[in-house]
């Protein structure tokens, strides 16, 4: 970090914005192609009806909320990252706080979509929204599922602000350093800072109050989501636990997201003397930090069940672990619990290698801990004859390949047009450290 | 500082010379108009004497507004038709409090662009005036006003206190 400079930052970080070559835009190619897949997919159930999706009685909800509640989790390590490191002023948050940030806006975006497709009838998505209307209809705010809607979008309003915010100093740097339409589209973008002391005087007050403000909505956004189920009275989802474990969760995934971001990152743009090791070693503790914590949520759950001695909550962990998905619930335990302890062994977090598999893990195990809640729950509630269970179809399959292809198709476009390391934040951090 | 004076743009590498230099300036009686860094310094906002940021107001004005708006928006809805759902009595003050905190989050954050915008000066079209594009990068620049009489001297003072570069401007 030493040999850093203010010039040598610029030069890294703009050296990325360079025109990209023909292994780019295949690529890009390929994940619009994905994109286009789950397009068509959906396009295909709205035409033929949400019955082409695995969802039964009792099974309603599946892979879509699946999907919505992995993509929200993944979101929630990107304002942890900019947001409350930034408040316990962690120097290390600052090479990633970008590609944080960046992943949070899209991530929340995919999973904003994802009610829309459960919907069906799509068109109907107004129902949602306090809209004035003659039947003096209104959304029932006392419902946790209105709860998300105003919370997600809120995240989603909050998270995009933030980002933006951030990106302005950089965005004038862009600027200053470039020609013709370029300078003209980033002398728009950057609305003419020139970095005055009243600029930045107000500027870091902003942005410490946009930090301040999204940690606790980045911890109720979650809790939000973890009501949808908390606050129902199915075995399995009808706990007071909830909310902490699935915001811990949340960082959990979003964490090994972000190495499985930065791994690649770092490799193809030359970030190393920026994304250093040190900085990876410092997300893996954390994942080991935030393993614990869901694993020991997982113990807790079935403690309490054993604890409360009540017969449909026993046999719903037991199911879960001995029943029809225990192949995913084991996987989940696994993934989520044993492997990130391989952080423990220095060798696993300095190595970039075993820091990529390991988050790939972390993130299928993350994937399917919401499978096993989700279907998981409904499939085996209070009465056998209502038992059964849930198998996702090719519709929804297609539908989840296009969400990732989407999510990284924006993040690679992302990655070489707009700075994907803050030039500005690792300007203070070296300045602070000389 | 009359309309017809020059601003002289010293560029300097560092933060500590910057603020050695803002001090030799004040002290031989020039007028600092203007300090542009590539990082923010609360050292510099120091040594020109700016107040304290007023962004905290619009935020604080924002979250009022959203708690306010938000419980008004839950009760004015369940009271449209008053129909118990759920066992809940019409005026759920839990989960609307719910609604309110994020209501809260959300205004308080416009707010907070707001006062961002508003007291930042953006969008500011003129941002080029008196603004040197290394100031964006590795360099800090001081601006100081002074009568076309007086800028040979000024000039002097600048390249003793170790600018790098001078850039000359008419105010």
């Amino acid at each position: 970090m030493s040999q850093l400079t203010f010039e040598t930052i610029n030069t890294t970080v703009l050296n990325t914005l360079t025109r990209p070559g023909k292994i780019y835009w295949g690529i890009i190619a390929l994940l619009f192609a994905g994109v286009v897949l789950g397009a068509s997919c959906w396009a295909y159930q709205i035409f033929m009806g949400v019955g082409v999706a695995g969802m039964n009685t009792p099974v309603h909800w599946g892979t879509y909320l699946i999907n919505f509640v992995f993509w929200v989790g993944i979101a929630h390590s990107g304002t942890l990252i900019s947001a409350i490191l930034f408040l316990f002023r962690a120097g290390w948050r600052n090479p990633i706080a970008r590609a944080a940030e960046t992943m949070t806006v899209f991530a929340v975006c995919i999973a904003g979509l994802f009610p829309f497709i459960h919907l069906g009838r799509v068109w109907l998505v107004f129902y949602m929204l306090p809209i004035p209307n003659q039947r003096t209809l209104w959304p029932n705010f006392q419902s946790p599922l209105i709860f998300d809607v105003i919370a997600i979008s809120t995240y989603l309003t909050v998270s995009s602000l933030f980002w933006y915010t951030g990106l302005i100093p950089d965005l004038a740097i862009i600027r200053d350093r470039s020609q013709g339409m370029r300078k003209k589209i980033f002398t728009i973008l950057s609305l003419g800072w020139s970095g005055k002391t009243g600029q930045w005087l107000n500027y870091t007050r902003g942005y410490m109050l946009f930090a301040g403000l999204a940690t606790p909505l980045v911890i109720s956004v979650h809790s939000v989501v973890s009501w949808d189920f908390a606050l129902s009275v199915i075995p399995g989802w009808h706990t007071t636990i909830f909310a902490p474990y699935f915001v811990a969760g949340a960082i959990h995934s979003g964490l090994a997201m972000v190495l499985t971001l930065s791994i690649p990152l770092r490799k193809i743009f030359k970030y190393e003397p920026l994304i250093t090791m040190d900085v990876l070693e410092s997300i893996a503790k954390t994942i080991v930090f935030t393993g614990i914590i869901v694993g020991f949520s997982y113990g807790t759950e079935v403690f309490i069940s054993w604890y409360s001695q009540n017969i449909i909550e026993m046999e719903t962990f037991r199911w879960r672990a001995f029943g029809h998905y225990a192949p995913e619930y084991w996987i989940m335990v696994i993934c989520n619990t044993i492997i990130p302890l391989l952080f423990l062994i220095k060798r696993f977090r300095t190595r970039t290698i075993w820091l990529f598999v390991i988050s790939i893990f972390v993130n299928i195990g993350m994937w399917f801990e919401r499978f096993v809640i989700i279907a998981g729950s409904v499939a085996h509630d209070f009465l056998p004859n209502a038992w059964g269970h849930y198998r996702p179809t090719l519709i929804e399959g297609g539908i989840m390949l296009g969400a990732f292809c989407l999510f990284f198709f924006l993040f690679l476009l992302f990655v070489k047009h707009l700075p994907s390391v803050s030039m500005t934040e690792m300007k203070e951090m070296i300045h602070k450290t000389e | 500082m009359s309309t017809d004076a020059i601003i002289i743009t010293g560029l300097f590498k560092t933060q500590k010379e910057t603020l050695t230099a803002i001090e030799k300036i004040q002290a031989n009686g020039w007028e600092v108009t203007e300090v542009h860094s590539p990082i923010p310094s609360q050292d510099i906002a120091r040594a020109l004497d700016r107040k304290k940021s007023r962004v905290g107001w619009f935020t604080l004005t924002g979250g009022i507004i959203g708690f306010v708006s938000g419980f008004a928006l839950a009760v004015f809805t369940a009271t449209r038709w008053n129909l118990i759902v759920s066992g809940k009595p019409i005026l759920s003050w839990i989960p609307f409090f719910v609604i309110a905190f994020e209501c809260t989050i959300l205004f308080a954050v416009l707010g907070n662009v707001l006062g961002i915008l508003t007291q930042v000066g953006l969008p500011d079209p003129d941002y080029e005036k008196n603004y040197s594009a290394a100031c964006s990068g590795e360099l800090y620049g001081i601006e100081v006003a002074s009568p076309p009489a007086d800028v040979d001297s000024l000039k002097d003072l600048l390249h003793l206190t170790g600018s790098l570069n001078q850039l000359r401007k008419t105010k």
